[in-house]
């Protein structure tokens, strides 16, 4: 019970605060890039059709999709709740994405990433990659922190 | 525990999905569900060079493809530079000039981006895009 107890004490304060505060920042993150793309779905069907992987009536479908799955994890992290199930989708999108630029860059293709909509063009395919390695860092920290040993419980 | 994730998993699409059908019924007619881009807004090299002084190439490649070689008196804006390079083309374009984007080939995406963005944030309506892009060009061109 003591033992118990102190696990549950060992959670709380600066690891508490700062997973929390991860989470907020990729919540954030993935509802900025969710409403970017929503906003401008022929863009992103063209982002994903530069890959050069699904046929263009996917690309369309998934455009359309997409961001309102990212927007929809996004808040649910935010407040959360169905906290497992966002997790585990943003964590399977950003590893397909990172795999899926990977493959294109090595095929030669032009890519632009297009997870930030237009905001973030500028960002060097490196950058690109980099951002999503960080943010998929984060997504498993947090996923570790939750649902691991000592995890800190979160309503199902 | 797999179950709940699952179960989750399920529901955030359902939710997901119910949003993405509302919009993609409101843009259904300005969307083309069938090609990537659609043909009114491609053009040929022979169709381009008809217009004459009322032509503007872009070219949407990278700055160094740009440098190496490119169609003369092309103006380049890419994405990589957007911001840096719109200023001066909009001081190049006038009203009533058609913009025909190329980059470097058929497969390549770079130019259906650039005429996207003129269109939408520029509001330029002229904009087309070069089938073949540059290899087209140099095929009809050669060195």
């Amino acid at each position: 019970m003591a033992e118990s107890a102190s696990k549950m004490t060992a959670t709380r304060g600066f690891p508490h605060l700062a997973i929390r505060m991860m989470e907020l920042l990729v919540a954030a993150l993935f509802i900025y890039a969710g409403v970017l793309k929503a906003l401008d779905p022929l863009g992103f069907a063209n982002d994903i059709d530069n890959y050069k992987i699904l046929p263009w009536s996917l690309c369309l479908r998934l455009a359309f999709f997409l961001p309102w799955l990212e927007l929809a994890c996004g808040l649910t992290i935010l407040v959360r709740r169905y906290y497992h199930g966002s997790l585990a989708i943003l964590i399977s999108l950003i590893t397909i994405f990172i795999v899926a630029s990977v493959v294109a860059k090595s095929r030669g293709l032009d890519v632009t990433c297009g997870c930030f909509g237009h905001a973030g063009r500028n960002l060097s395919f490196a950058g690109h990659l980099l951002l999503d390695f960080l943010i998929l860092a984060a997504l498993l920290v947090v996923a570790r922190f939750r649902l691991g040993r000592n995890r800190d419980p979160i309503p199902a | 525990m797999i179950g709940t994730v699952v179960r989750q998993m399920l529901a955030l699409c359902v939710v997901a999905f119910l949003p993405a059908i509302g919009e993609a019924f409101y843009l259904r007619d300005r969307i083309p569900w069938k090609t990537p881009v659609p043909a009114s807004e491609l053009t040929t090299l022979a169709t381009a060079e008809s217009w004459g002084n009322q032509l503007m190439w872009v070219d949407a490649r990278p700055d160094g493809d740009y440098s190496a070689a490119h169609i003369p008196g092309a103006f380049s804006l890419n994405e990589d530079r957007w911001n840096e390079l719109l200023p001066q083309f909009l001081q190049q374009w006038t009203p009533g000039r058609k913009v025909v984007v190329y980059c470097s080939s058929q497969s390549c995406n770079l130019s259906r981006a650039v005429a996207h963005r003129l269109r939408t944030e520029v509001q330029i309506p002229d904009v087309y895009i070069l089938q073949g892009g540059w290899e087209e060009w140099l095929k009809a061109h050669p060195k």
